[in-house]
């Protein structure tokens, strides 16, 4: 049968103490909640000509007040839906009796900085005084242990060791919690932990989300967030160069990396897709993560028709639009690896080796002493000849595939305008392969998986003379799009007509490498080089006399490409050109090793933008210029109106919003609820902060320090509110369940990422390195082939398994089990909200995942070496057990003790999870019962909690 | 937030609403208490299993008329193609059962229970590519994000079940192509809804549950005992705190437990009767087949499951399809008729749905090129057939038709909306009063739309 469902509906988060109703908190919600979609801000859907989100008069607050009191009788409001509750009704009353005033929305007024008497932290003067409204009290400080494992977490997402615990409780100076502060804010560690959060935001992935799911390479972008906050970038500056770092004046190459924020949307390389629908989807997903993430706006929902609750029009949602619509992308999106724009992204170590390189380069270049050519030409024998020692062995010759680069070349006199030059191809019209042919004349390549939606076809714009010898030759970069293919005829490259660019798997086919069929005339000279030659090789490989020959033709009466010939025969003697040919050949190859990131980039000619109906791709309607919602303030004169202005835009003081929407965002970091519990809508729909002076105040002090982030934190772990003990008591659990007035300190699960590196760090397994390519530790076997069919996880080994979660490649299609287990954001689209819940498969995960079964046997050689009991406990805690806990855990031990005893197979078999070596030094029957001891203190609800 | 919520510590996988959550008490009278959804993934060929469509055979080869095709959008794959022609199906059609059900030769089986089936043969969607469409299946809506059809009953009604999840999932790889379109761990994801309500895949191979099993060395009398010395700790903790979350996660551990007694015994099929394999067909002592997991469906539902959604890959059948389908329809059509006849025998039928149908539909015309023997068929969003069969679905009974090119439709249409509008119908649920408050906006699964199909409730 069915479960009765429940109804409830939420007037106010909390109980209203003050006598005097007002209309932001207590009825805008109501109004906006039941009765804007009708009587609101959308122009379409709007039903009649009353509208409740602008001041009514007198006798309409009257007949409001009549129409939603005559319950289920004709002509009651709301018309549809539940009807209001008596307490909603009874706020409506009171507001009309005392005037029934209107206000702006709360979040659109600009915050003024509240006053304080000054003393104590202001977050606690906010916070006391709510409570003193309520008649409550704070509760006392928490003790040691629990305080610094608090902030330890809350600032790095990893616990304090023993000696950091030890050291705080003995250091008796007035200072001693401001020390751990600061000595945390300093560590990398802090970095890597406010990153998540807004990896979480940025929907940052190392797959493209679509279909095939196939990786992409944002890692550099997820290093530059980590730099940012432990450089303690100002948040103006992280947002502005994120949101338009590639506009500022002499972009460095980290600003251009920092746009990558709106580059991680997923992106479809969906066969048979039309390019135009996903082409919208991608500016969309930019134009609401940006909205949600820095404005807390749902303006997403004006893709489609104006915003039923907020003042936002869909025209003005296409004007945002058109900020982000104009980068040089496209709508098919590459299935494997990043698509354009994208950038080389070298890290700075990389920066440096390329620095080296070149330097070596530019030095050796000084050594080569390439003056004797004359000399040295007057010694070439008639009919000698030569070509750098560049070809492939016979075998399977050009097996190329579409991320090689290569060079096909050969002399043909074809008597016929059609024919094959070069082909490895399948039988079959148009099918996958490649080949270099004549049609009608022209020389034409053809890189074919599936023909149309998945091949690049161009040629030539002139056809060649028949009957005559002309030198080919083709090249290819590996670049997967048309522009890197070049075709040279006689050694100079031609203008190219691109037919079909839309090649996005490899089109490599196990067949022979075929020449001449079907060409009428001769073939010879033929070249295949696995790499692709530079026009002066080609132009080189084009001239058909030999060095002897052009060794006789006096210098001056000498073709370009044969002075280059016999040039390079001549420098290819000298040992320092060929040590510096070397050189530049592993620069090159050093450089295509160094990993891209794909960032925004603004077209030259602008795309025009128009307002879409119903938000469809193919429904345009009148177009639409760049700007903001004229709710908001405007913006500022006089610079270019580009995203550039908008970013700026974003951080201005005078915006209302953005300052708000970080700080609260913090907030629920730290106390698992934001000041505002619907972080991610400050509109009309979202809920009325749980202390508006108090999220002003902070909104305003971070922009008075100069949206210094790190300070903004240690204001927050400073105070007494974060400081308290979080032991309840049942009335003040039944008075405020939530512990929104703060009462307590934070007491909450732990985030997925926090449990498993906390694991790490206690069993002294995790390793800290920081940034670089994700790595993809233990996962249960088959979950991806399962799902696409041969496309497997492949495990990484050694240190890969023990890096912080954060660096956990995230396969949108199928994000690691652990994570999702344990209320992660699934990384598709913009999440900022946090959400925990308490499942089966959370403990499941926490006993037998062999992560933890690992951490648990190296845990348990820690506590058999070192400290026992009392250590393992304190690793996972930072307390010592009290005499009962240390009884019971003992018990534990002697139980499994006494079990492996009689069975040491199993205990041998429990010992040797994980790839870490266990330590041989230990008896497996006492380490396998430790290791359920261990187990059993990583499972204890205290340690995957805050408290 | 979630937490400091005593309530969850009865709950355990079940669900309730939660405070600021909106649904109405208002429902209707359940005809169905669970639901089976056997998703044909990759989008089964309606011409060659089930539209009849005899007029056809006339006009093999013959261009597809512009009157007919009317300018509807393509996939990029046949976009450009210059030439679209007919392509009658391959397989003989013949009709069946009392109803009189016309159904091709593939699905043998499937014919001898025609009568328990209901088809709708004018299902549409608006989607043209997998992803985005079986997304839109799934979840209402075509981009990811939001929550699966079987999270929304998790969340609305929960598991009658006090040992297994409310919304189980279980895939199958077709023989027909192999390297058939992937899935996806979001297709059964909770969405924006807390992730307790996602889908728990159950696998074939290792665990059925993942991390369900104790590590090696350790065995459940340990587990046992492990659990009882963790409770008490806990019971300090929460003496000391009062946090309710603490006895909720103690109540999880506990279910957890259950569940390492409850799946396994669920998996295993060593009790069932010869007669029933042969009921299923020799597929289904294979684990991990489609067949064996219907079979497993027929026991999830036995056991108070809500949500049972099966997925069988294999059905993308751009070039080769005679050969492919014939694969799929093998792997599918003797399971799904058991599955129909076990419920009914056990009487299940009566208040189970049971679902049959991908994502979209196929062309009239052919994808590639048309032989004697061979072709394809690219992505049709227009129509295509699916069966519903149970839960007070009418037995029996073919709703909709398409024109005489199975390419458009010419009456009653039903969309994915109006499908999912019936499927919570059937349950009891109002499909526009089952909504989740986020980003400002009363979410529900229909969106805004949905038709309930009140001529298909018995």
């Amino acid at each position: 049968m069915l479960r009765r469902l429940h109804i409830t509906l939420l007037v106010c988060a909390l109980p209203i103490a003050a006598q005097t109703v007002e209309f932001n908190r207590d009825i805008r919600t109501i109004l906006s909640d039941r009765c804007y979609t009708c009587h609101g801000p959308s122009v379409s859907n709007r039903v009649s000509k009353l509208r409740l989100d602008i001041p009514a008069d007198e006798a309409t607050r009257k007949e409001i007040l009549r129409r939603i009191s005559l319950g289920d009788k004709p002509g009651h409001m709301p018309a549809t839906g539940p009807l209001l509750s008596q307490q909603q009704i009874e706020l409506i009353r009171r507001w009309i009796e005392q005037g029934g005033s209107w206000q702006k929305h709360w979040s659109l007024i600009p915050p003024v900085r509240p006053s304080f008497p000054g003393g104590a932290n202001p977050i606690d003067y906010f916070i006391r005084s709510r409570l003193t409204r309520e008649g409550l009290a704070p509760s006392p400080e928490a003790d040691g242990p629990t305080l610094i494992r608090r902030v330890t977490f809350g600032l790095t997402g990893l616990p304090p060791t023993p000696g950091e615990v030890d050291a705080f409780l003995n250091d008796r100076s007035p200072n001693a919690y401001e020390n751990v502060v600061d000595r945390l804010l300093a560590s990398p560690r802090y970095g890597e932990h406010m990153a998540i959060i807004w990896l979480d935001a940025a929907r940052y992935a190392d797959t493209n989300g679509y279909q095939t799911d196939g990786e992409r390479y944002m890692w550099r972008w997820r290093d530059w967030v980590i730099d940012a906050f432990n450089s303690n970038k100002p948040y103006d500056q992280f947002a502005i160069e994120q949101i338009a770092g590639d506009l500022l004046p002499n972009a460095t190459i980290d600003q251009r990396i920092a746009t990558g924020f709106n580059r991680n949307h997923r992106g479809n390389g969906e066969g048979g897709i039309v390019p135009a629908e996903y082409a919208v989807e991608y500016v969309v997903d930019r134009v609401d993560t940006t909205s949600t993430v820095f404005l807390g706006l749902t303006i997403g929902c004006a893709r489609c028709h104006d915003h039923k609750y907020d003042p936002i029009t869909q025209r003005e949602y296409y004007q945002l639009f058109a900020y982000f619509n104009n980068i040089p992308e496209r709508g098919n999106a590459q299935k494997y690896g990043n698509s354009p724009p994208m950038i080389k992204a070298p890290t700075r170590a990389q920066q440096a080796e390329v620095q080296r390189l070149d330097q070596t380069i530019a030095d050796s270049e000084k050594k080569v002493v390439a003056t004797g050519q004359s000399k040295w030409e007057s010694k070439i024998a008639p009919g000698t000849d030569w070509f750098r020692q560049r070809q492939l062995d016979a075998g399977n010759i050009g097996d190329f595939g579409f991320l090689d680069k290569f060079t096909l070349a050969a002399r043909i006199n074809a008597s016929s305008p059609d024919g094959s030059i070069f082909s490895r191809m399948k039988d079959e019209s148009e099918g996958p392969g490649y080949q270099v042919i004549l049609k009608g004349g022209k020389v034409q390549v053809n890189l074919v998986l599936r023909w149309l939606d998945d091949a690049i076809r161009v040629e030539t714009s002139d056809a060649i003379e028949l009957n005559y010898p002309h030198h080919v030759a083709v090249t290819w970069d590996g670049s997967r799009f048309a522009d890197g293919l070049k075709i040279y005829v006689d050694g100079i490259s031609r203008p190219l007509k691109i037919n079909v660019d839309e090649m996005n798997q490899d089109f490599a086919v196990n067949v022979p490498l075929r020449i001449g069929v079907g060409l009428k005339g001769t073939i010879s000279e033929v070249h295949v080089y696995k790499t692709d030659l530079p026009a002066d090789e080609i132009a080189v490989l084009a001239t058909p006399e030999n060095i002897g020959q052009i060794a006789a033709i006096g210098p001056v009466h000498r073709s370009a490409a044969q002075s280059a010939k016999i040039r390079l025969a001549y420098l290819d003697t000298i040992p320092e050109w060929r040590i510096l040919g070397d050189l530049c050949e592993q620069r090159a190859r050093f450089y295509d090793s160094i990993q891209t990131v794909m960032v925004m980039q603004e077209l030259s000619t602008p795309r025009e933008t128009f307002l879409l109906r119903r938000g469809a791709y193919d429904h345009p309607s009148d177009r639409v210029d760049r700007g903001v919602p004229a709710v908001l303030p405007p913006l500022p004169n006089g610079d270019a109106n580009n995203r550039l202005a908008l970013a700026r835009w974003i951080v201005d003081p005078a915006n209302p919003l953005t300052a708000r929407v970080a700080v609260n965002r913090y907030w629920q970091m730290y106390f698992g609820t934001g000041i505002v519990k619907t972080v991610e809508d400050f509109g009309s729909q979202g809920e009325w902060p749980s202390n508006p002076e108090l999220l002003d105040w902070l909104a305003t002090e971070f922009v008075r320090t100069g949206w210094n982030v790190k300070a903004l934190q240690k204001t927050i772990v400073m105070s007494a509110a974060y400081r308290q003990s979080s032991k309840a008591t049942p009335e003040l659990l039944q008075r405020d369940p939530e512990n929104r007035l703060i009462a307590l300190g934070p007491r909450f699960r732990l985030p997925a990422e926090a449990i498993r590196d906390q694991a790490l760090a206690v069993s002294g397994l995790l390793v800290e390195r920081l940034g670089g390519p994700s790595v993809k530790p233990y996962q249960p076997a088959g979950l991806w082939e399962e799902l696409s069919g041969g496309k497997g996880y492949r495990q990484d080994h050694g240190e890969a398994l023990y890096r912080r979660s954060l660096y956990t490649f995230w396969k949108r299609a199928s994000p690691p089990p652990m994570m999702a287990n344990f209320d992660s954001a699934g990384r598709e689209a913009c999440t900022v909200r946090e959400t925990r819940t308490n499942t089966p498969l959370q403990a499941l995960d926490l006993m037998n995942d062999v992560t933890f079964v690992e951490a648990s046997r190296a845990l348990a050689q820690r506590m058999m070496k070192q400290g026992g009991i009392d250590l393992g406990f304190r690793l996972a805690t930072s307390r010592l057990p009290t005499e009962r806990e240390r009884s019971i855990l003992l018990d534990l031990y002697r139980y499994n003790l006494d079990r492996y005893q009689t069975n040491p197979e199993a205990a041998l078999k429990l010992v040797s999870q994980g790839e870490s070596p266990r330590d041989a030094s230990l008896n497996p029957n006492e380490l396998a019962a430790w290791t359920l001891v261990a187990s059993a203190i990583l499972n204890l609800d205290e340690t995957v909690t805050l408290q | 937030m979630m937490t400091r919520r005593n309530f969850l510590m009865n709950a355990a996988l079940a669900s309730l609403l939660k405070a600021g959550d909106s649904a109405d008490v208002t429902q209707f009278a359940p005809t169905a208490k669970r639901i089976i959804y056997l998703f044909q993934s990759g989008a089964p060929s309606q011409i060659d299993l089930f539209d009849y469509k005899p007029a056809l055979a006339a006009l093999r080869a013959k261009e597809l008329p512009d009157s007919i095709r009317q300018g509807q959008r393509l996939t990029g794959m046949t976009a450009t193609q210059t030439s679209f022609p007919v392509a009658p199906s391959l397989f003989r059609f013949a009709q069946h059962g009392q109803s009189g059900a016309w159904l091709s030769e593939l699905m043998p089986r499937t014919a001898q229970v025609v009568d328990s089936l209901c088809f709708i043969k004018s299902m549409n969607t608006e989607q043209i590519n997998h992803d985005p469409a079986v997304t839109f299946c799934q979840t209402g809506f075509q981009l990811a994000g939001r929550p699966s059809i079987g999270s929304w009953l998790a969340y609305g009604i929960g598991s009658e079940s006090n040992e297994l999840p409310a919304y189980v999932v279980m895939i199958s790889q077709g023989s027909g192509n192999r390297a058939d379109q992937p899935l996806y761990d979001r297709l059964w994801g909770s969405g924006f809804l807390p992730s307790k309500y996602q889908g728990v895949k159950f696998r074939a191979g290792g665990d059925p549950v993942l991390y369900l099993s104790n590590p090696p060395g350790v065995d459940s009398g340990m587990r046992r005992r492990y659990l009882d010395d963790l409770a008490q700790l806990n019971g300090i903790n929460l003496h000391e705190y009062n946090d309710p979350e603490i006895a909720a996660r103690v109540s999880q551990y506990e279910m957890a437990f259950k569940m390492q007694t409850s799946v396994p015994e669920l998996t295993d099929l060593s009790k069932e009767t010869a007669h029933t394999f042969d009921l299923y067909g020799p597929d289904a002592r294979e684990p991990g087949t489609f067949a064996a997991n219907c079979l497993l469906a027929r026991r999830l539902a036995e056991r108070g499951v809500r949500f049972i959604q099966l997925f069988h890959r294999g059905w993308d059948q751009h070039n080769n399809l005679p050969k492919q389908i014939r694969g799929q329809a093998q792997d599918t059509d003797q399971a799904s008729a058991a599955l129909i006849m076990d419920l009914n025998a056990r009487g299940l039928l009566k208040d189970t749905l049971v679902v049959w149908g991908g994502e979209f539909g196929r062309t009239v015309y052919s994808q590639g090129k048309l032989t004697a023997d061979d072709y394809g068929r690219d992505h049709h969003p227009r129509c295509f057939t699916i069966w519903m069969a149970g839960g007070g679905i009418k037995p029996g009974v073919t709703f909709g038709e398409t024109d005489d090119f199975s390419y458009n439709i010419v009456r009653d249409p039903v969309d994915v909306h109006d499908l999912h509008a019936t499927i919570l119908r059937t349950l009891g649920i109002d499909h526009t009063k089952l909504t989740f408050k986020f980003q400002g906006r009363h979410f529900r699964l229909t969106d805004v739309k949905g038709r309930i199909v009140s001529e298909i409730l018995a």
